[in-house]
């Protein structure tokens, strides 16, 4: 049904011989991958994660900034490092949003990740401060504080 | 409606020139990622979120908000299998010599 919708977006066209053409062909996806799909909908989870995109959105313009400055400074002050953060995260999807959230955060890229160890490249002191000081990390434990640990 | 596109896409190439020149500048493999991903974050976003503008409401609209919303969930897979890769075939990341 989602990825029907989904055909409709992107053909954006009513004529029969698209619908139709759309509506077999999501149908047969969805038959093949029936029985290996996890994903269940949790509401309010989607919503938490909907409500942290904003600060995340805000993270990455300020370190964008920061790192255009880097890149533009005539001396190129920066001091690559990789860290180890031992996060304290119970669930594979908690693990994936983090990682995902430090690699899009210009300056700090996830290198390594093995269960809830994670391993981030960052750039200078600043970027590897913002890594180490866990504030995402304790706002992702908060969207998933009423999820079963599964990890 | 249409100077605010403008604004926007200008935005958005200055971050990708800047990643460009990040690319040429920075020493190795892993800092020049940071630049790389600057360019997916914010320079791809402003450029897209232009043309969005540009286009009014319309599909091509919808079209350019999945494409950023791929953009987004890939961008950080792609990125951490570049680096994950050049960690575990050996190389070191680039420190500044101190004397």
């Amino acid at each position: 049904m989602a990825l029907f919708v989904f055909w409709i977006f992107l053909s954006a066209s009513f004529e029969w011989i698209h619908l139709v053409l759309g509506l077999t062909f999501s149908l047969a996806v969805a038959w093949i991958n029936s029985g290996h799909s996890l994903f269940v909908p949790k509401f309010r989870l989607w919503l938490r994660i909907l409500l942290y995109l904003p600060w995340l959105s805000y993270k990455i313009v300020e370190s964008s900034v920061h790192l255009s400055k880097l890149i533009l400074h005539p001396a190129l002050p920066i001091a690559p490092q990789l860290i180890s953060v031992d996060s304290k995260l119970r669930h594979h999807g908690a693990i994936v949003l983090l990682g995902n959230s430090i690699t899009l955060t210009p300056g700090t890229i996830t290198a390594e990740v093995d269960r809830n160890k994670l391993v981030v490249h960052a750039i200078d002191k600043v970027s590897s401060e913002d890594v180490a000081s866990r504030q995402m990390e304790m706002k992702i434990a908060d969207i998933f504080k009423d999820e079963e640990p599964d990890l | 409606m249409d100077i605010l596109s403008i604004i926007f896409i200008v935005a958005g190439l200055f971050f990708l020139i800047v990643a460009a020149i990040g690319v040429v500048r920075l020493p190795d493999v892993f800092s020049r990622s940071h630049a790389v991903s600057l360019t997916d974050s914010l320079g791809a976003f402003l450029m897209l979120i232009g043309m969005s503008l540009h286009e009014g409401l319309d599909k091509n609209t919808l079209k350019i908000l999945v494409v950023l919303a791929l953009l987004y969930i890939l961008n950080p897979v792609i990125a951490h299998a570049t680096i994950r890769a050049a960690l575990r075939s050996g190389i070191k990341p680039w420190k500044k010599e101190t004397p």
